[in-house]
C-alpha cells in the first residue's frame, strides 16, 4: 500500500488529500495491516485508525459497515458499548433518511468518547476510535449525507477479527471467544470452539508453550490470562462429564488420501479431511499413535489417557490407521496405483543431532540420544536406574530427559549446557520444576570426548566455554576456553541438543526439494512440495516446533488438498506482520487481579512416579480466571474494488 | 486497614474492600443498577463511576468492583463523574425507554424523561439473576448468551436451562425491572415458562414451595424429603 491518501493509524495523521498539507511522518514508520493486493482495497477501518488508499473510497458507508461488524462482537454485558454502537447506527440511519442534522455529529463524538472511557472490556474501550477519525477527517462526507447529497451504499467489504493473543497463536484459536464461554459456564461450547482449530485440546492445554500468553495485553497490567490452563479446563470438564464425541461425516467421497505419520500434523489433517468426507489412511511406523506427543513428551506432563482419549475420538470418525507400518519409499506413482489421490508427509523429526564429541559414534553402552531415550521409555522399555546421568543440552527435550531420569530413580542428574542460563531455550517453568526435583545445572561447558572402558561409558571430557559475540539467533555464541578441559565420571550420557528428520527414500524421478537442514521444501501457502499432489508439513518441514504448529499445518493441509482435488484456491487474507496488536488508542482503568493458580504434585512424590505434576482448574476457578480476560478483539473492515 | 481519601476526607478502609463499600459507609449516594450487597460485583451497568487517582492521573473507574489501595484518592462527585453517569443513563434510557428502573435512575441523573411510571419490563442485562442463581441458589440455571466472533446472535439475552432450574424464584425476586416474572396459580408455579408442581404444607395445606426445590434441598442437605414438606410458618 504505497498510495496512502489519508491515515490516522496509531494516532499519526498522514493527510495527502488536495489542499491538505500533511505533517506527514515518513510512511516507513507506519506499519499497517497488510491487505490482499489482488482485492484492490480502497480503504480500511480498524481498531487503531482509518486508512484511505483510493479517492473513490466511500468513507461514510465504510463507517456504517464497520459499526455493523463491531456490533456483532460487542458482548452486551455492559451498558455503554453495545447501546452506544446501536445509537450510532441509528443516527447514521436517520441522516440517510434526511432526518439528521449537524448536531448529530457532535452527539456521535460525545457517545464515542463516552463508550471509550466507560466500557468494561478492552474491546469497548478501543473499537470506536476510528469512527471518531472518520467523522473528524471526513466530516464533509457526513454533512453531504445529512443534506441528501450522498447515499449510503453497500459496497464490497471484507472483515477480519483478531486479537493480540489470537495473532500469536500458530493456529489462531478464537481465544477471547473460548474464554468468554468458560466465563459464562459454557464449557462444552468453549471446547467446540477450541476444537475448530485444535483437535487435541487436552494435550495442548497441558503442553503448549503458549506464545499467546506472552502476547496477552494483561501481561503489561498484572499477569497474562492463563490461556493454556483455560483450554485444559474446557477439555477436563468434558471428560468429567463423560467425554463428548466428534461429529463424523455423512456420505463418502471417492478420493482417498494417504498420510505418512500419525503425529499431531497427520492427525489434524486426517480429522479435517474426514470432515470433508475424504477417505483417509494413516501409515505409522511405531506401534503407538500421537507422534512426539506419544513418544517424546513424558507422561508426567501429559498423561497418556488424555492423549489416547483424544486420539480415539479422531479414530472413531473413520480414518484407517496402519501402525507398525513404516513407509520406506515415498512415491506418488506407487501410491496412486494403490488408489490414493494425494499424500501428506508428516514424519516429524526423530533423529537426534550429533554433538560433535569424539567417540559419540562408537556405539558405547550408556550413550543414548535424548529422543531415542524418551521413545524407548514411552514404548515401555524398563530403564535401570544408575548412579549418575549427564544430559547434554538446554532445550525442553533435555529437561524432559533429566526429569524422567529423576523419576526412574537416578541419584545424580546433571544437565550441561554450553551457554548460560539466560540463553537456555527451555521454559522458565520447566527449569524451576527441574531444580526443585534436584536436577543440577552446569552452564558454559561442552563435551569433547566420550570416555569408555570395555565399550561402556565411564565419563565425559568437557571443555569450559565463554560467551562471545551474538550469532544469527541473537544469542551470544559460546567459544571454548583453551586448556580448560576436565572430566566428569558418569554411567549414562544423554545428548539432547536437537532433532532432524529421517525422510523416506524419494525416487529420483519425483524430485522433492530437501533443504540444507534436511527438511522438506513446500509452498508456504499450499504446503505442496515440488511434486504435484505431494504435501508435507509439521516438524519435517519446520524443524522441531510445537504441537499447535503441527496441528495448524494439518488443518491447513486438509483445506489445501481439498482445493487441489476439487479445484479452487486458498485465500490469502490480511496479515498483521509488524503491527503491534497490543496497542490500542484508549485504555480504561483495569482492576489488577493476579492469575488463578493451580496445585502441583508434591516434590517428594515425584521420584519414582510418572504421575502428572501440574494440576488443573475446577470449573469455578476456571470461570473466575476467565473473568480476567479483557476481550481485546480487533476488527478490521476494508472496502475492495474486487 | 489502609488509608484512603474520599472527596478530600481521609478515612480508614478494610484491605481489599471495594470503593463502593466505603462510600456506602459514608452515606455517599452512588447510583447502581447491577450491584447487590450479597453478590459478587459485576461492573456491568457502569453507573457507579467514580474518579480514582492512579500515578497522578485521574481515571474513571467503577466503584463496585475496584478494590481500595493504601493512599488511593477518590472523587465521587466531580464534573467528569457526573457527566459520565449521565451519559450512561442516557444510553440506557435510549435502549429501554419504558422500563421504570431505568427511567428512575435516568431521572435522578438529570436525563429528560417522562414523569409517569414506565410500563415496560425489559431485560437490561444487569446479571443480578445470573449471579443470584449461581452464587446464592447454587444451581446455575441462568447464563449470559454473549456474542463473539462467528456467534450469530442479534440481541444477547439471558439463557435459561430448564433442567437445572428448581423454581425457587430468587431470580424474579432480585430482578430490578420485572423482566423475570413468576406466576403462581393453585398448585402450579410458572417461571421462565417452566411449570413447577407446588407442594402443599402437611400442616396448613398452603402450597408453599416447588417440589423440585425441596428435592434439591433434600439432596444437598441429606434431610429426607418428607421432613421438608412443612412450611416455615408451621414448622
Ligand atoms: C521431548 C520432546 C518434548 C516436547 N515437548 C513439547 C511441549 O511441551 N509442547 C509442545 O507443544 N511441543 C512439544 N514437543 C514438540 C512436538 O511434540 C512436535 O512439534 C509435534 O509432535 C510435531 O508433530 P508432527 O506431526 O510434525 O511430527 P511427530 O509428532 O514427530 O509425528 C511424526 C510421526 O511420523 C511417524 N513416522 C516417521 N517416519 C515414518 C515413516 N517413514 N512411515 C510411517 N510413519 C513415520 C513417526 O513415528 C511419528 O509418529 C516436544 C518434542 C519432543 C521431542
Ligand atoms: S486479555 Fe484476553 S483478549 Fe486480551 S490478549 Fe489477553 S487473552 Fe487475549
Ligand atoms: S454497580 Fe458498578 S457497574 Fe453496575
Amino acid at each position: 500500500m504505497d498510495n496512502v491518501i489519508f491515515s490516522s493509524w496509531n494516532g499519526k495523521i498522514v493527510d495527502n488529500r488536495k489542499g491538505k498539507t500533511s505533517k506527514a511522518p515518513k510512511r516507513a514508520d507506519i506499519t499497517l495491516p497488510k491487505l490482499p493486493e489482488e482485492e484492490k482495497p480502497l480503504a480500511l477501518m480498524g481498531w487503531n485508525g482509518l486508512v484511505v488508499m483510493n479517492p473513490e473510497a466511500d468513507i461514510v458507508s465504510l463507517t456504517l459497515r464497520y459499526l455493523k461488524e463491531i456490533r456483532k462482537l460487542s458482548c452486551g454485558e455492559c451498558s455503554v458499548c453495545m447501546i452506544g454502537i446501536d445509537r450510532l447506527l441509528d443516527i447514521i440511519g436517520e441522516m440517510a433518511k434526511g432526518e439528521g442534522s449537524k448536531a448529530d455529529i457532535a452527539e456521535m463524538k460525545a457517545i464515542i468518547k463516552q463508550v471509550c472511557v466507560n466500557s468494561k472490556c478492552g474491546f469497548g474501550q478501543s473499537a470506536l476510535f476510528p469512527v471518531l477519525d472518520s467523522i473528524k477527517f471526513y466530516k464533509s462526507d457526513f454533512l453531504a449525507l445529512i443534506k441528501g447529497e450522498k447515499k449510503l451504499e453497500d459496497k464490497d467489504y471484507s472483515c477480519t477479527v483478531t486479537a493480540p493473543c489470537m495473532e500469536a497463536c500458530p493456529a489462531r484459536l478464537d481465544i477471547p471467544g473460548y474464554i468468554e464461554l468458560i466465563k459464562n459456564n459454557k464449557f462444552k461450547e468453549s471446547l467446540d470452539l477450541i476444537r475448530e482449530n485444535c483437535i487435541l485440546p487436552g494435550v495442548v492445554g497441558r503442553v503448549c508453550t503458549h506464545p499467546c500468553e506472552d502476547a496477552c495485553v494483561r501481561k503489561d497490567i498484572d499477569e497474562p490470562v492463563s490461556i493454556r490452563l483455560l483450554k485444559r479446563a474446557a477439555a477436563d470438564d468434558d471428560l468429567q462429564h463423560g467425554g463428548s464425541s466428534l461429529n463424523g461425516p455423512q456420505k463418502e467421497r471417492e478420493e482417498r488420501i494417504a498420510i505418512i505419520g500419525a503425529g499431531p500434523a497427520g492427525l489434524a489433517a486426517a480429522y479435517n479431511l474426514r470432515l470433508m468426507r475424504y477417505g483417509v489412511t494413516i501409515f505409522e511406523s511405531l506401534p503407538h499413535v500421537g507422534g512426539m506427543a506419544a513418544v517424546g513428551i513424558p507422561e508426567y506432563r501429559l498423561p497418556r489417557d488424555i492423549l489416547n482419549h483424544e486420539i480415539d475420538l479422531i479414530k472413531r470418525i473413520g480414518s484407517e490407521l496402519k501402525v507398525n507400518t513404516k513407509v520406506e519409499k515415498l512415491s506418488l506413482k506407487d501410491l496412486k496405483k494403490k488408489g490414493y489421490n494425494a499424500v501428506f508427509v508428516a514424519v516429524g523429526a526423530h533423529i537426534g543431532t550429533k554433538i560433535g564429541a569424539e567417540g559419540e559414534d562408537k556405539g558405547y553402552e550408556g550413550f543414548v540420544d535424548g529422543v531415542e531415550f524418551l521413545r524407548n521409555l514411552n514404548l515401555g522399555e524398563k530403564v535401570k536406574p544408575q548412579k549418575k546421568v549427564i544430559v547434554i543440552g538446554g532445550g525442553n527435550t533435555a529437561l524432559d530427559c533429566a526429569r524422567s531420569c529423576v523419576r526412574i530413580g537416578f541419584n545424580d542428574v546433571e544437565i550441561i549446557y554450553r551457554r548460560s542460563r539466560v540463553e537456555m531455550p527451555a521454559s522458565d517453568e520447566e527449569i524451576e520444576e527441574a531444580e526443585k526435583e534436584g536436577v543440577k545445572f552446569n552452564y558454559l561447558m561442552t563435551p569433547v570426548k566420550i570416555l569408555a572402558k570395555d565399550g561402556k561409558v565411564t565419563g565425559v571430557e568437557c571443555i569450559k566455554m565463554k560467551l562471545g559475540k551474538p550469532d544469527e539467533s541473537g544469542r551470544r555464541r559460546p567459544v571454548p576456553i583453551k586448556g580448560s578441559e576436565f572430566t566428569i565420571d558418569t554411567d549414562l550420557i544423554i545428548p539432547a541438543i536437537g532433532q532432524r528428520s529421517e525422510l523416506p527414500v524419494i525416487p529420483d524421478k519425483e524430485k522433492i526439494e530437501i533443504t540444507k537442514w534436511g527438511t522438506i521444501k513446500v509452498d508456504p501457502i499450499t504446503y505442496m512440495t515440488d511434486v504435484e499432489g505431494v504435501f508435507a508439513g509439521g516438524d519435517c518441514v519446520t524443524g522441531p516446533a510445537i504441537v499447535i504448529d503441527a496441528l495448524n499445518t494439518g488443518n491447513k493441509v486438509a483445506k489445501s488438498i481439498d482445493c487441489y482435488l476439487q479445484g479452487g484456491s486458498l485465500a490469502r487474507g490480511i496479515t498483521f506482520e509488524g503491527v503491534d496488536l497490543k496497542k490500542q488508542m484508549g485504555r480504561g482503568f483495569t482492576v489488577k487481579a493476579p492469575a488463578q493458580g493451580v496445585g502441583f504434585l508434591d516434590v517428594k512424590e515425584r521420584a519414582g512416579s510418572f504421575e502428572e505434576v501440574e494440576g488443573g482448574y475446577i470449573s469455578m476457578e476456571a470461570m473466575s480466571e476467565a473473568q480476567r480476560c479483557l476481550r481485546c478483539y480487533r476488527v478490521v473492515v476494508w472496502e475492495k474494488a474486487i | 486497614m489502609v488509608t484512603i481519601v474520599i472527596d478530600g476526607r481521609k478515612v480508614k478502609a478494610k484491605e481489599n474492600s471495594t470503593i463502593l463499600e466505603n462510600t456506602q459507609e459514608l452515606n455517599i449516594d452512588i447510583p447502581t443498577l447491577c450491584f447487590h450487597n450479597d453478590l459478587s460485583s459485576f461492573g456491568a451497568c457502569r453507573l457507579c463511576m467514580v474518579e480514582v487517582n492512579t500515578n497522578g492521573k485521574w481515571q474513571l473507574a467503577t466503584s463496585c468492583n475496584t478494590p481500595v489501595e493504601d493512599g488511593m484518592e477518590i472523587r465521587t462527585d466531580s464534573d467528569r463523574v457526573q457527566e459520565s453517569r449521565k451519559l450512561t443513563a442516557e444510553l440506557l434510557y435510549y435502549k429501554y425507554p419504558t422500563t421504570e428502573a431505568v427511567r428512575e435512575v435516568a431521572r435522578k441523573l438529570g436525563v429528560q424523561t417522562p414523569e409517569e411510571k414506565g410500563e415496560g419490563h425489559d431485560c437490561i442485562l444487569c446479571g443480578l439473576c445470573v449471579r443470584t442463581c449461581r452464587e446464592i441458589v447454587g444451581v446455575s440455571a441462568l447464563t449470559f448468551q454473549d456474542r463473539g466472533r462467528g456467534r450469530d446472535i442479534d440481541e444477547p439475552k439471558i439463557e435459561f436451562d430448564p433442567n437445572s432450574c428448581i423454581g425457587c424464584g430468587s431470580c424474579a425476586y432480585v430482578c430490578p425491572t420485572g423482566y423475570v416474572q413468576m406466576e403462581s396459580v393453585g398448585d402450579k408455579r410458572i417461571i421462565w415458562n417452566k411449570v413447577f408442581n407446588m407442594v402443599a404444607c402437611k400442616v396448613c395445606g398452603r402450597f408453599f414451595a416447588p417440589e423440585d426445590q425441596l428435592k434439591y434441598i433434600s439432596k444437598e442437605t441429606n434431610v429426607p424429603f418428607d421432613k421438608l414438606t412443612t412450611c416455615t410458618n408451621c414448622r
